[in-house]
């Protein structure tokens, strides 16, 4: 009986240790697939093309609650996630730069959030008139 | 009997150790895999290019009907390749990133071509940086140097002019854009 139970319990750790490795994969690999790095090139690049295809009163939603979810971890504000400056979109979900991409069609782009979302409207660019 | 009971539980033991010497190869593998799989940045020059190439012809007609502006008098408008990234909204600045000088990573170039004679273009313009245009006709093989070329569209309607006339009209769009799309 004794023996028995030996036999089991190495089982059990041989088991334990198993599940262990695969869960440590598995997280390795959806860390790796939801990372600043990797969300802030998706979502640039996305809002950029979006931005190309689109026409002048536009609205565009883009769900962003993933991206909501890392910038709260990463203690950034959500409000300034995404920013648009001329024809460059830029995503920061972490502390630093974070990611810029240029669009090429030359609208008024203005984006801003709204519960885990975020809407870019797009306008016609205004020709800006010196005050003389 | 008894002899080969030992022989087996000593073998399961060095199994064991073999299985974990397995599943940590496994492990770097996955891990090499994941590294160079997110490593490489989303290559979205093709949409890009496609999108461009779209754009143009939106610009250039509607309904099938030529714009006005690409005729004076019945004959093409050669000024019209000058003011046509402000016709269309084009803004062809980018991030840095693209070099020391930050050049231009776009060019497009559109050719009009009558029915009578399709292999010369009656009236052609383009715009961009010309550069990129050599890398449009490299055969591209699947190799990581032919990779980093500017990704090109192709794209050919028929439309026709105020008059009637009617054109085959091709339009060549390029994305350099290599830095921040492929590794």
């Amino acid at each position: 009986m004794k023996k028995k139970g030996t036999i089991l319990i190495e089982n059990v750790v041989f088991i334990i240790l198993n599940l262990l490795f695969l869960s440590v994969l598995v997280l390795f690999l959806v860390n790796q697939g939801s990372g600043a790095i990797v969300l802030e090139q998706t979502y640039a690049k996305q809002i950029a093309m979006l931005v190309d295809s689109a026409q002048p009163v536009m609205l565009i939603k883009i769900d962003m609650a993933k991206g909501k979810k890392l910038a709260e971890k990463n203690g950034i504000d959500f409000n300034n996630v995404v920013s648009i400056s001329g024809n460059l979109v830029t995503v920061k979900l972490s502390e630093g730069k974070g990611y810029t991409y240029a669009f090429f069609n030359d609208v008024d782009a203005v984006p801003y959030p709204e519960e885990g979302m975020y809407i870019i409207t797009i306008n016609k660019k205004e020709e800006v008139v010196a005050n003389e | 009997m008894n002899k080969y009971i030992k022989d087996k539980r000593g073998t399961d033991k060095i199994l064991s150790i073999y299985w974990f010497v397995i599943l940590t190869l496994i492990a770097g593998g996955v891990f090499a895999m994941v590294y160079v799989f997110y490593g490489a940045p989303y290559d979205v020059r093709e949409i890009e290019s496609e999108i461009l190439a779209e754009k143009i012809a939106d610009c250039i007609s509607s309904k099938g009907i030529i714009d006005s502006e690409f005729f004076i008098d019945g004959t093409f408008n050669t000024k019209i390749g000058e003011n046509f990234n402000e016709k269309c909204n084009f803004n062809f600045n980018v991030e840095e990133g693209y070099g020391d000088t930050n050049e231009v990573q776009y060019f497009y170039e559109v050719e009009f071509y009558t029915l009578e004679d399709l292999a010369n273009p009656a009236f052609n313009f383009y715009n961009g940086n010309s550069n990129w245009e050599a890398d449009c006709f490299i055969k591209k093989e699947n190799d990581k140097e032919y990779v980093k070329l500017a990704k090109c569209t192709e794209k050919r309607f028929y439309a026709l002019s105020g008059e009637g006339n009617q054109y085959l009209i091709k339009i060549l769009s390029v994305i350099g854009k290599s830095e921040k799309n492929v590794k």
